[in-house]
């Protein structure tokens, strides 16, 4: 068992839900309620990630982010930012690639809140950040576990952009599921059968707790 | 007092004048899609029309030539939707509660709640209560904001039959227990008659006419209010000044019809294409000729019993109008009104009232 990738998949995994949920939460937020003309350009392109093979991703984040292309130099310079073969540029890509796991749940469950629900809570008084709080984040919130689990499972299984973008640095951008490969090409099926095993057991737990969680719907108690 | 004047030419056209005094209930009736929910969703502030004033009391919450737009949180409305939209997650004293401006939220939702008859229900959410319990809750809600205003969006369209008659009731007594400018939207006639003080006649965003119940249903501005609000008996004719002052004559229909004796109010022209009501009450059926004005020979054709009522089509000897009124199943049943029986109905000259046919389609 290969525990440096278990520790960088679950820590990319965990940085990737909480730093994707409060952008996700406007976002789906916005799409769900906004009839802006920019609506179905943004959702077409959130749905991009699901269609692509991953490592066309992956190809056009080396090649933006790499330290020859004029924005990956930008980003070294000023910020001393180096989003290739590093965590941070993992956790960017992982970011950008979960974008429609995350957002897509948050939006069915926003779109599920009727309109008249959200106006009773203006009408009774509340602002607009009290009825987001008390009324459509309560109201949502199956949607935000199964956004959560989804980002994970999906996070702890990517492979392709994780090699392109992340290359393979064990305890850095080494994830479970490149060590898997790893092993692998290097005959050892029982530590390669233990890594999957364990990732078998983190996706399947994330997904019954969603599950376990998503079954009292206060929106379906009608 | 709340006053509402607004236009707008779309996408819901709008072009609705009224008031509502303290203390009064003023029924938006309507079919469906003649703007009385935007009507009241531009009161409560939930969509702006493009131009207009909706004042209540010293505030102003819309004006748009002096760009005055008061979002729904600062306009104090209590607002009943059509299905409640009570928040799902929340238990019924909560939902009352988070409307509640007082220091004690809690305290004051179960004060609320015990005095719409739901004392021991505020643990319950939503769906653990009938129809009639969740309207109750949502009421409330709208009255824990302490209103200056109360707007009843359809409430009882999704209540049953027996609890409808149960919450009219209470509606009327809140009525009497409030100072507050009620303002109820509803389709629903009876429900109109009922509650209202004065009723407000909608159409396509326009609002055609407003009196008392009484006053619109028995003279209705023109034929379409007359239409819309359900008058049977609804006729078209031609209206001639007589030789006696105050006095003129209505051909009923074509060549041919009947000719009443009318009253002459010299607002009609002489030889005018006419249309016109009677109110049921005005309208008497008898088995040998009275005395008096406007006695017609008819024919009872049908009567379809309705339980204790039965509505009766009577067809005229003289130019074949039928004339729809109720009469009690026992009349039926006693003899008194036989289908295929020869009668008479006699027209109150009182109760005839004469609209010009402007903008209508010529008779047929």
């Amino acid at each position: 068992m290969d525990w440096p990738a278990a520790r960088v998949s679950l820590w990319l995994a965990a940085l990737t839900v909480l730093s994707l949920l409060p952008v996700a939460l406007w976002l789906a937020r916005w799409l769900a309620t906004s009839s802006a003309r920019a609506r179905p350009a943004v959702e077409a392109a959130l749905l991009l990630p699901l269609l692509l093979p991953p490592t066309v991703i992956g190809f056009y984040l080396l090649t933006t982010l790499g330290g020859a292309a004029p924005l990956g130099q930008w980003l070294g310079e000023r910020l001393g930012l180096r989003l290739v073969f590093s965590f941070e540029g993992l956790l960017f890509a992982s970011w950008l690639i979960n974008l429609p796991f995350m957002v897509q749940p948050l939006q069915r469950a926003f779109a599920a809140i009727p309109r008249s629900v959200r106006e009773a809570a203006w009408v009774s008084g509340l602002s607009g950040w009290r009825t987001f709080w008390r009324i459509e984040l309560p109201l949502a919130w199956p949607g935000v576990l199964a956004g959560v689990a989804l980002t994970f499972a999906h996070t702890l299984g990517e492979f392709g952009v994780v090699l392109m973008v992340g290359g393979n640095i064990a305890g850095q951008t080494r994830t479970l599921s490149i060590a898997i490969y790893d092993r692998v090409q290097a005959f050892d099926t029982a530590g390669a059968g233990q890594m999957s095993l364990l990732l078998v057991a983190l996706s399947l737990a994330a997904l019954a707790l969603v599950f376990a969680l998503n079954r009292r719907n206060p929106l379906q108690e009608r | 007092m709340l006053s509402v004047d607004v236009q707008q030419d779309g996408p819901v056209p709008l072009a609705a004048r009224f008031d509502c005094q303290a203390g009064e209930l003023v029924a938006l009736v309507g079919p469906s899609g003649s703007g009385k929910s935007t009507l009241l969703r531009c009161i409560a502030g939930l969509m702006h029309p493009s131009t207009g004033r909706i004042a209540c009391d010293a505030q102003t919450w819309l004006d748009s030539e002096r760009g005055v737009r008061i979002p729904p949180q600062r306009r104090r409305v209590g607002l009943v939707f059509q299905h409640y939209a009570l928040f799902p997650h929340l238990s019924a004293q909560r939902n009352v509660a988070l409307a509640s401006g007082r220091a004690d939220p809690l305290g004051h939702a179960a004060q609320l709640l015990a005095r719409l008859g739901l004392a021991g229900l505020g643990e319950r959410r939503p769906a653990e209560l009938s129809g009639g319990q969740q309207q109750r809750v949502a009421l409330a809600r709208a009255l824990a904001r302490e209103p200056d205003v109360l707007l009843l969006d359809e409430p009882f369209s999704a209540v049953d039959q027996p609890a409808r008659h149960e919450l009219y009731r209470e509606l009327a007594e809140l009525h009497r227990s409030v100072a507050l400018p009620i303002v109820l939207v509803t389709h629903d006639l009876h429900e109109a008659r009922r509650l209202a003080d004065r009723m407000v006649i909608l159409d396509r965003g326009v609002t055609l006419q407003q009196g008392t119940p009484a006053q619109v249903l028995a003279q209705p501005r023109n034929a379409r209010v007359a239409e819309l609000v359900g008058i049977q008996n609804h006729f078209d004719g031609v209206f001639r000044r007589g030789d006696e002052p105050g006095w003129g004559r209505l051909q009923w229909g074509a060549a041919g019809g009947a000719e009443l004796r009318v009253r002459d109010k010299r607002r009609i022209e002489d030889e005018a294409s006419v249309t016109w009501v009677i109110p049921a009450e005005h309208i008497g059926v008898h088995r040998s000729a009275p005395a008096g004005p406007n006695v017609q020979p008819a024919r009872l054709v049908e009567a379809l019993p309705l339980g204790d009522i039965a509505l009766c089509r009577f067809e005229l000897q003289a130019g074949g109008a039928v004339v729809q009124l109720h009469q009690t199943t026992a009349q039926l049943q006693r003899g008194e009104l036989v289908v295929g029986g020869e009668l008479f109905l006699q027209l109150d000259p009182a109760g005839i009232h004469i609209m010009p046919r402007r903008g209508l389609p010529p008779p047929h």
